[in-house]
């Protein structure tokens, strides 16, 4: 029997050995590893939220990847490179911060904690013999008079803790004014018109068919036969602006853009429907051209 | 018009707390029918649903006059994301929180327990929701209306928008968070209720383990959620709104063991970690929602910071004040063997308690020094991986020594140790020639063998008993497993991950061991206010291939882009193709393509210990259904003695 | 009721409370400043690192021969929204002080040629000094943050302001007209 024990403790003991042998083969460091991956990895990424700059997918965190890889092919040490970060980002470009001054607390609390948990638990095991039963004080019954009173001063207390809210919550409102949230019809129009500046007057007007689908407006609908006409569908721009002159027949921006659709759909009619817009808007900061136009 | 019955509701939950508080006041203090403070909480409950009822309609009805569905509704948001962007925002999120707040308060005050107890509980449940209905009506309302209304509105954050558990994640973390407020409250509440409070642990038992339940799967449903669309590949960043979440998590399951064991049913552990778990949820609440801490889902700016920090003050003076007292009764005589239930379950609470303090100092910290030195800093996963991973795996090492401590007598339990430490030497030796994997990744290896060993002896046992299993044990060894085997897939995707980023031409490969993508084609589409590109890629490997459609999209109403990574899923590992970027011809892609090892055994691993912890709460309803409270003779009903 | 339970409050549970206390005004504090982003000064005066390279329009740049010259540098890319808004203010800004001794320098971050050249045009400021930075590295040497952000280095080579995010005509008026010898 002893053989057998002996046997199996030398199993055990050599199993032991192994995989303690393992664990140090293991703690040296890989020889495949990245260098610039390892060093990136003690860096946090200042436009991103909780990532280092190896793992971020932001411009600033792969620009940041470069330098350090370039810093690493002139031959700096990892601790250089990190102190060139430091001198240009601050202290929080570390993903761990130096172990001194508040950061301290860092080790501090944990360790206070392990040692009042750990006094806490070893109490409980081995209570001490001194200490002595507590009398039951805590619990009675309250009764009367004095049941009563505790009954009134809870009363005041959540009457006093809902107006606190209330106060607090009123100073607040007025130092934070809510932004107003962004709307996507405006941001499709802007696009429609940063493309129509560009000149794509077919993608701008797409836009604007989209915008109008969400809020017919018929300002953006005049701005929807204007690209028509400019991407060379007058047919189109004088169907979409008939639509407009509808409902408004004097609109002068509607006029003056079916008189110019007109002019390849229909030239007999182009001159008149021009005209009519010189009398409603003479002002008007195309009139000039629309007159020399006409005077021609 | 929706808007005013929202508020309307809101004043009147607000209300109808307020007195649910005080009328359970009148039943603890001066021994009064308790009927008309259970019809009281049954309305603030009712107020709070007609409230979320309310907004739902108006987000669905897209009432953009409502200040709410303006900020967060959208015209072009599908109907499944419109009911879930209930809970994107913050102002919304808090009816939510009120409804699962009060769904509790209703369902504690069904019980017939001590009645003493019973109701300072029940008062300590309703101050909190007093104090968020006050919250939600007076400062964060909803429902204000806006002039002039907007046609439109951008719809919810979009990476909210990505993922099915967006639907089930927030309101099971609320669901687990607002559980703990059961156990807090009968804590606060056995030191005034007097010798009825002695029997608060078993009364705290079902709501404590739901709550944890619904908290571990909230946290894991969160991991796979940051897994599946953020697109880093990865599932726990150490984010401050993840640690929110994992210290009550850490210190409900140091409880959960302290209440479970028999011999520390007299012990000031019990109403200290209790405490502790509700504190650190309104913490949590705290940093999450005040814009004190920048994460991907901490809700921005919100003027309900001070308020927040008003409550947890208050709670911490109240416990302090409170909870913890010493039991009166004497301990029990004796000495246990070193290696007892009593000493493993105590270890283990010491340990979980020290990482809960190495979490809460590590997001708390960069809130500290900007005040206090001007400089900004940062805490990031390397410090967690120094302090939280050791101890960690020893506490899974602990749960390994779990089923052997039950045996009595040291040597016995140690004899019973032999079969798993050789079971977790043979794979660190083994894994250590194989490859390296590095120290933690080995040691976190050893301990999950070790522990599985362990508890496949146990569930043996277990299951050759002629009587009945017990739930509980079972339960035990399940969430046990679990555990080890979360750790099994957090060490082996950290270590055995590889990942590669390059931008490639069509036709181009990128290559990760023995799998590769090829681009085939990147799409390009808009609509709806969003750009979306689409890239194609042939995948090859593990003896299949087929095509992969990893999506990037960029939504021009809130100027977001948002990688939609494509995940293959395979029992050994996942393979992960994320799309970065493409340049403006379409004509390269930068795209990741990762491969996570073992990443399915740590979602299989969070699913048994919830599962664990549904069976135990299972069996503990079961038992209290088939016991009746006893009465306290000790303590005759209050009402004699108060003179009407 | 209330002073009697203080009375009997085990020290260690005050000293707990205490230090709650104060860590809560702490966070209270820093609540009230809010994590702003550092706009402004940015503490005493840097010496500017090095800015140098080929421009866009084909000439050559250097930091260190501007010197005498107020300096603007501002990083911006054409994948980044703000920056579009802000670029018609700077080319604005060139027209009204490079006469009394400003210089503008767009510094441009991770870009194509292409793709600034349409962004120039777009926002008419072709005149605008570009300096490509296609790596980024002249940008981390710079301590960039993100995109825009924008620096003012005085006549001696010294940053003396610097600005993360969009930059308004106040803040220019505020930080670089003084240096200016305006009229």
């Amino acid at each position: 029997m002893s053989w057998r024990r002996l046997l199996g403790a030398l199993v055990v003991a050599a199993l032991v050995a192994g995989a303690v042998a393992g664990l140090l083969r293991s703690s040296a460091a890989a020889p495949d590893a990245d260098p610039v991956r390892t060093v990136t990895q003690g860096l946090r990424c200042p436009a991103c939220q909780g990532e280092s700059v190896a793992d971020s997918q932001s411009p600033i965190a792969a620009a940041m990847r470069q330098a350090a890889a370039e810093q690493l092919a002139q031959g700096r040490s990892p601790a250089e490179i990190r102190r060139w970060f430091v001198e240009r980002y601050g202290d929080d470009v570390l993903a761990d911060p130096p172990a001194r001054g508040l950061s301290l607390l860092l080790w501090a609390v944990p360790a206070l904690a392990l040692l009042g948990a750990g006094a806490a638990a070893v109490r409980t095991l081995r209570p001490s013999r001194r200490r002595r039963p507590v009398a039951a004080a805590a619990g009675r019954a309250s009764v009367g008079a004095a049941a009563h009173r505790v009954w009134w001063v809870s009363c005041a207390g959540v009457v006093v803790l809902v107006a606190a809210v209330a106060l607090a919550a009123d100073r607040l409102d007025d130092a934070q004014p809510q932004a107003g949230p962004a709307d996507p019809v405006a941001v499709t129009l802007q696009l429609a018109r940063d493309l129509e500046r560009d000149q794509r007057y077919d993608a701008a007007a797409e836009l604007y068919r989209e915008a109008l689908r969400d809020r017919p407006d018929d300002g953006v609908q005049l701005r929807l036969a204007f690209a028509l006409l400019r991407a060379g569908d007058a047919a189109g721009a004088e169907r979409t602006v008939r639509e407009v002159l509808t409902r408004s027949p004097d609109s002068p921006d509607g006029l003056l853009v079916l008189g110019l659709a007109q002019r390849s759909t229909r030239p007999g009619d182009a001159p008149d429907t021009l005209r009519r817009f010189l009398a409603v808007a003479p002002r008007h900061p195309a009139a000039p051209e629309i007159r020399r136009l006409l005077g021609a | 018009m929706l808007g005013d019955l929202g508020t309307a509701s809101l004043a009147a939950g607000l209300i109808s707390a307020s007195v649910t508080v005080l009328l359970w006041l009148r039943v603890a203090l001066l021994g009064r029918s308790a009927r008309q403070a259970r019809v009281a909480t049954v309305v603030t409950l009712l107020a709070a649903a007609l409230a979320c009822a309310v907004l739902e309609t108006a987000l669905l009805r897209h009432d953009f006059s409502v200040r709410f569905v303006a900020e967060n509704g959208g015209r072009h948001v599908s109907g499944y994301d419109t009911v879930t962007s209930l809970w994107s925002a913050l102002d919304g999120s808090l009816l939510l929180w009120l409804l699962v707040l009060c769904g509790y308060a209703a369902l504690l005050a069904r019980r017939r327990h001590p009645p003493r107890l019973h109701a300072y509980a029940m008062a300590v449940v309703g101050v909190v929701a007093t104090f968020f209905f006050a919250l939600s009506a007076l400062a964060a309302n909803p429902f204000r209306s806006v002039h002039p209304a907007p046609v439109d509105g951008p719809g919810p954050n979009p990476l909210l928008q990505q993922h099915p558990a967006m639907g089930v994640h927030p309101p099971l973390l609320y669901i687990g968070y607002l559980g703990l407020v059961v156990p807090f409250a009968l804590a606060l509440a056995a030191p005034l209720a007097g010798p009825e409070g002695r029997d608060w642990l078993r009364i705290a038992r079902p709501w404590t383990l739901a709550a944890w339940s619904a908290l571990t799967a909230g946290i894991a449903m969160g991991a796979w959620w940051s897994y599946a669309v953020l697109g880093w590949g990865g599932y726990w960043a150490w984010d401050p709104v993840e640690n929110a979440s994992l210290m009550p998590w850490l210190t409900a399951t140091a409880f959960l063991h302290t209440m479970l064991s028999g011999a520390l049913r007299r012990a000031r552990w019990n109403s200290v970690l209790a405490c502790a778990s509700f504190l650190l949820v309104l913490l949590g609440t705290f940093l999450t929602r005040s814009g004190a801490v920048a994460s991907v889902h901490a809700f921005t700016e919100s003027p309900l910071g001070p308020l927040l920090l008003g409550l947890v003050l208050l709670a911490v003076l109240a416990s302090t004040l409170l909870a913890g007292r010493r039991d009166p009764s004497p301990p029990d005589p004796g000495h246990p063997p070193l290696l007892s239930r009593a000493t493993a379950v105590l270890v283990n609470g010491v340990l979980l308690v020290t990482i809960a303090a190495v979490v809460l100092i590590g997001t708390v910290l960069p809130l500290l020094t900007e005040p206090l030195t001007g400089a900004r800093s940062s805490v990031g996963p390397g410090y967690y991986q120094r302090t939280a991973v050791p101890l960690a795996i020893v506490v899974l090492l602990l749960a390994g020594v779990a089923p052997a401590v039950r045996r009595a007598g040291d040597r016995a339990a140690a004899r019973q140790l032999v079969l798993p430490a050789v079971a977790g030497s043979v794979t660190v030796a083994a894994a250590s020639l194989l490859s390296r994997p590095g120290v933690p990744a080995l040691v976190a290896f050893g301990a999950a063998a070790f522990t599985l060993t362990g508890l496949a002896g146990q569930l043996g046992s277990l299951l050759r008993r002629r009587r009945g299993v017990r739930a509980v044990r079972l339960a035990a060894v399940l969430a046990h497993a679990g555990l080890a085997l979360v750790a099994l897939g957090v060490a082996g995707s950290s270590a055995y991950g590889r990942a590669q980023e390059r931008t490639v031409r069509t036709g181009e490969t990128v290559r990760v061991s023995d799998v590769s993508v090829r681009l085939l084609a990147v799409e390009r589409s808009a609509s709806n206010g969003r750009m979306a590109v689409r890239a194609r890629l042939a995948l090859t490997g593990d003896g299949a291939d087929r095509t992969v459609a990893p999506r990037l999209w960029y939504d021009t109403a809130r100027d977001t882009a948002v990688t939609v990574p494509w995940i293959d899923t395979g029992p050994r590992r996942d393979t992960y193709v994320t799309l970065l970027a493409v340049a403006a011809d379409g004509s390269t892609a930068t795209v990741r393509l990762a491969v996570n090892p073992l990443v399915g055994v740590l979602w299989c691993g969070a699913a048994l210990i919830v599962g664990g912890g549904l069976l135990a709460f299972a069996a503990s309803v079961r038992r209290i259904r088939r016991r009746p409270p006893t009465s306290t003779p000790a303590a005759p009903p209050a009402a004699a003695k108060v003179p009407a | 009721m209330t002073a009697g339970r203080l009375r009997r409050l085990p020290v260690g549970r005050a000293t707990l409370l205490l230090l709650v206390v104060a860590v809560a005004v702490v966070l209270a504090a820093g609540l009230r400043t809010g994590t702003a982003p550092t706009t402004g000064a940015a503490g005493d005066p840097i010496p500017a690192p090095a800015l140098d390279g080929a421009t866009l329009d084909g000439g050559r740049f250097d930091l260190t021969e501007a010197r005498g010259q107020v300096v603007l540098v501002n990083v911006f890319a054409s994948w980044c929204g703000p920056c579009r808004d802000e670029l018609p203010l700077l080319a604005d800004t060139v027209r009204r002080w490079s006469p009394h001794g400003l210089r503008v320098v767009g510094l441009n971050l991770r870009d194509g040629p292409e793709a600034v050249r349409a962004l120039l045009a777009e926002t008419g400021t072709t005149g605008l000094t570009v300096l490509p930075d296609p790596d980024g590295t002249q940008a981390v040497r710079w301590g960039v943050r993100g995109v825009p952000e924008t620096f003012v280095v005085d006549r001696d080579g010294r940053i003396v302001a610097r600005q993360q995010g969009v930059v308004t005509r106040q803040w220019l008026d505020q930080r670089v007209a003084p240096l200016l010898e305006l009229a």
